[in-house]
């Protein structure tokens, strides 16, 4: 196995449980060194392809590598070399929340001390408590220090910091840093846009359990508009009309002129000028974020159910007068799995989003 | 809020004035049945009151000698649990495991006072042990005790469970976790036990200081004292008052008596294996060993009563069970048969636990790591079949020097203890049925249970039913050859052991190739 290998890698995997798919010919390629985001909504059979990759569960079909080994043959010994933390945790009711992290410890391939150490204070957690007087954060913590801790290639996290307070969050943000500096490679389940955008160098995109797409945010942003806030001294000439520009509206305030729009990215320099000539007052020029590639690829009426409750939910966290302004006026040529679906989706979830 | 509760508490309340109801009821009866004349009773009299082992246990009835006496004697084992277990789980029920789950918090954000929602489930627990008492009374009037001393004797009872049902509630007050309200109100119940018990035998004022005494001292067939059912009723309203002054002043969600904190490292035991697997079965298991060693303790030290009280009166070794042979070889079987149950129990229940690991998602972390299933499931079934010859053997030997002490002779220590391994294999079969269905299909996980109450239906009631042998056979137990009345039946023994190994073994195997986590 060279370097270049993935540690993780998926061709077509399917899992059904009775006659629900869970998994539907998923694909996935976590590379080395890379921190990967893994995205999906609730049900997306995010935490079905965990299992899967921990030799948890047998694929009903497809291949499933880890460290270029087959996980539901070879399991304890591929273990060795990561450490796990699971979506819901669940400990001990009766043992303290270090005798958990030692327990967690031993099965992992071994411990630093010094970190293990150190991750308790960054998290502030009190290891003499019971795990029964611990609230769900603290819990939480317990798994994250121990799988931290653990000298491991692969961090494997699902969900990780649900019931973490912002302040924890970031603590998990920079410890997350570190331990790539390290080497170390990491697969983040998430459907917390914030904080994939933050740490993630590639991303994947799944729905109903296939991949949806896949690549780095640069190459993910490559299909979609930054947005511009603009407030110019006068009206710019011919806004409105000009090549690559979209979802224009402005209005006069305070004797200036506030205009905002999405812009083809060949144009923006163009566009640019135009303002420039108008007075430039103030300016923002907004790349898209995660949650309107997200909304992107759930916008398809088909995934009535989950699929845009839980994109519109998150769509409400920071972005969403992006999300729903940038939704119609968008490339067709978009990654989505179900082009004839995607025009009527967004705009179903564009009204969800305000 | 009186609503709310009562409807968190109909269903359990329904359940807990039936199953008393019922088993006050039936212990009348068949006691009404069994001394229908006042020759056998005054025969029974003497049996319980020569000597002071069944004194301790059941406790020292004044008026012995009449049907009531006879009765309130038979049912004192019985009604000195399950009375204050009504009033600890109507105490803990509403309030602190309501207060844990966080469902106090939804409702106190309502109109509602902090004081209100104790207040309601003492309003509750009363009403229920009321309703209770009821029954009681109707139950033993109808049999044909005297009116008078049923009101009574209702009455001692109810005002039992209603102190109790006040210490629970102040309990829940002072404590963080339901859990712990249920662990101190049974250790004031167990001392309240022994007090009591101290007190009947030494016949001192000793009794006075149990509550279990009060009940006693109220002598519904004997003196009346009704004044004595003054003690408990204020007791009760004192502790109930105090929950509630405490509930209306301290902050929803704080307790005064909190665990204190536990180590911050795991010791090296704890963390193989099979030291996490010992530590996760230790509560349950120290429980049935409990129950094991309470009733072969039990049952050993009465054997010379028993063996006096059957000289006098053949009916009552029927109603024991006993049905030929020595009759003290027939009262070791029969309680040797009872242990087997308690010890297949365990197995079950024990193993029960690997699916709360699994469907709780303790497991999935647990596979995560180096450990493969199969070393596991090893350890846990290392650990429960230690368990289970742990509490075979320790209450075989407690009943073999129980009975040892009672009869004054030590002769039949080896064959009781040996008669209690005998059943290790019937135990076993269950254990392997039990770890079948966990390794196939973990939902399924309730056949188990019902293989266990077939086996102890047909253990217990098979031969008196006279059920056809096929049946019979059904029962691993019934191949034991009821050990010490028959001899061991080596052969069968053998069989039932491979039946068992063939079981863990398909356990073993199904786990091996199945999804992880399945509910």
């Amino acid at each position: 196995m060279t370097d270049t290998a993935p540690i993780v890698r998926t061709e077509g995997l399917t899992k059904l449980f009775g006659t629900v798919r869970a998994l539907d010919g998923l694909d996935l390629i976590v590379r080395p060194g890379e921190v990967h985001g893994f995205l999906g909504p609730n049900g997306a059979g995010k935490s079905t392809t965990i299992r899967v990759l921990l030799g948890l569960m047998k694929a009903t079909s497809g291949r499933a590598e880890l460290f270029g080994a087959d996980p539901w043959h070879d399991a304890p010994r591929l273990h060795s070399r990561l450490a796990y933390v699971a979506g819901d945790v669940a400990l001990w009711p009766g043992l303290t929340g270090g005798q958990c992290l030692d327990i967690l410890g031993a099965t992992h391939g071994g411990v630093d001390e010094r970190r293990r150490a150190d991750l308790i204070e960054r998290f502030e957690l009190d290891p003499t408590k019971r795990v029964r007087d611990y609230s769900k954060g603290n819990r939480q913590k317990v798994a994250l220090i121990a799988a931290l801790a653990a000298d491991a290639e692969l961090l494997v996290l699902d969900e990780p910091t649900s019931g973490l307070d912002p302040l924890m969050e970031q603590a998990f943000q920079r410890c997350i840093r570190d331990r790539r500096d390290d080497g170390v490679t990491v697969l983040l389940s998430s459907h917390i846009m914030g904080e994939v955008e933050a740490l993630a160098d590639r991303v994947s995109i799944i729905r109903r359990g296939r991949t949806v797409t896949s690549g780095t945010l640069a190459e993910l942003r490559r299909h979609t508009r930054p947005t511009v806030h603009a407030v110019t001294a006068l009206e710019p000439a011919g806004l409105a009309g000009a090549e690559g520009v979209a979802q224009h509206q402005s209005q006069r305030q305070d004797g200036h002129v506030d205009s905002r729009f999405t812009v083809d990215p060949d144009h923006l320099d163009a566009i640019l000028g135009r303002l420039h000539t108008a007075g430039i007052h103030t300016l923002t020029v907004t790349p898209p974020s995660l949650d309107e590639l997200f909304l992107r690829n759930y916008g398809d009426p088909l995934g009535s159910g989950a699929a845009p409750g839980a994109a519109s939910s998150d769509a409400r966290g920071d972005a969403s007068g992006n999300a729903a302004g940038d939704a119609s006026g968008r490339a067709p040529e978009g990654a989505s799995g179900d082009p004839s679906g995607d025009v009527p989706g967004d705009e179903s979830l564009a009204e969800a989003a305000r | 809020m009186l609503r709310i509760v009562a409807r968190i508490q109909r269903r359990s309340a329904l359940v807990w004035v039936a199953v008393l109801g019922a088993s006050l009821i039936g212990t009348a009866a068949s006691i009404a049945a069994l001394y229908d004349t006042p020759a056998k009773i005054q025969t029974y009299a003497t049996a319980v009151t020569t000597g002071n082992a069944l004194v301790a246990i059941n406790g020292k009835v004044e008026g012995i000698d009449s049907l009531g006496g006879v009765i309130q004697d038979e049912f004192g084992f019985l009604a000195a649990f399950l009375l204050p277990l009504l009033g600890i789980s109507l105490g803990a029920r509403a309030t602190r495991r309501e207060e844990e789950s966080g469902r106090l918090e939804l409702l106190l954000a309502g109109r509602i006072a902090r004081h209100e929602p104790t207040l309601a489930a003492l309003l509750v627990a009363t009403a229920t042990i009321c309703a209770t008492a009821a029954v009681f009374a109707v139950g033993l009037a109808v049999t044909g005790v005297p009116v008078v001393g049923s009101v009574l004797y209702a009455l001692s009872l109810g005002a039992l469970a209603f102190t109790f049902a006040g210490l629970a509630a102040l309990l829940a007050q002072l404590t963080l976790h339901a859990r712990s309200v249920y662990t101190w109100s049974l250790i004031v119940l167990a001392a309240s036990y022994v007090v009591r018990g101290v007190g009947d035998v030494t016949q001192t004022w000793v009794t006075w200081l149990s509550p279990l005494g009060w009940a006693e001292k109220a002598a519904p067939f004997g003196d009346q004292r009704w004044w004595a059912l003054a003690i408990p009723v204020a007791i009760g309203l004192g502790l109930g008052g105090a929950a509630l002054r405490l509930a209306s002043r301290r902050d929803v969600g704080s307790a005064l008596l909190r665990g204190g904190a536990g180590p911050a490292r795991a010791s090296a035991r704890l963390r193989s294996p099979i030291g996490l697997a010992v530590s996760i079965h230790r509560p349950a298991t120290l429980g049935w060993l409990a129950g094991g060693i309470l009733l072969t303790g039990m049952m050993g030290a009465l054997t010379q009563q028993l063996l006096d009280a059957v000289a006098g009166n053949p009916a009552l070794s029927e109603a024991v069970g006993i049905v030929a042979g020595r009759p003290m070889d027939g009262f070791v079987a029969a309680t040797q048969l009872y242990l087997a149950i308690i010890a297949a129990g365990y197995v079950v229940q024990a193993i029960g636990t690997l699916r709360a690991e699994e469907a709780e998602g303790r497991l999935e972390m647990r596979l995560s790591g180096t450990l493969s299933r199969s070393r596991w499931l090893a350890a846990h079934a290392l650990v429960v079949l230690g368990g289970l010859v742990t509490i075979v053997v320790c209450s075989s030997l407690v009943l073999g020097l129980a009975t040892a002490l009672s009869v004054g002779d030590t002769a039949e220590l080896g064959p009781i203890v040996s008669s209690g391994l005998a059943y290790l294999p019937a135990e076993l079969v269950l254990a392997g049925l039990a770890l079948a269905i966990y390794g196939l299909r973990p939902r399924l996980f309730g056949l188990a249970w019902a293989g266990y109450a077939v086996m102890t239906f047909i253990a217990f009631l098979g031969p008196s039913l006279k059920l056809h042998q096929w049946v019979l056979n059904l029962s691993p137990t019934t191949h034991v050859g009821n050990p010490p009345v028959g001899a061991i039946e080596t052969g069968a023994l053998i069989v039932t052991a491979a039946i068992a190994v063939i079981l863990v073994a398909v356990g073993f195997a199904a786990f091996q190739r199945r999804g992880v986590p399945q509910g």
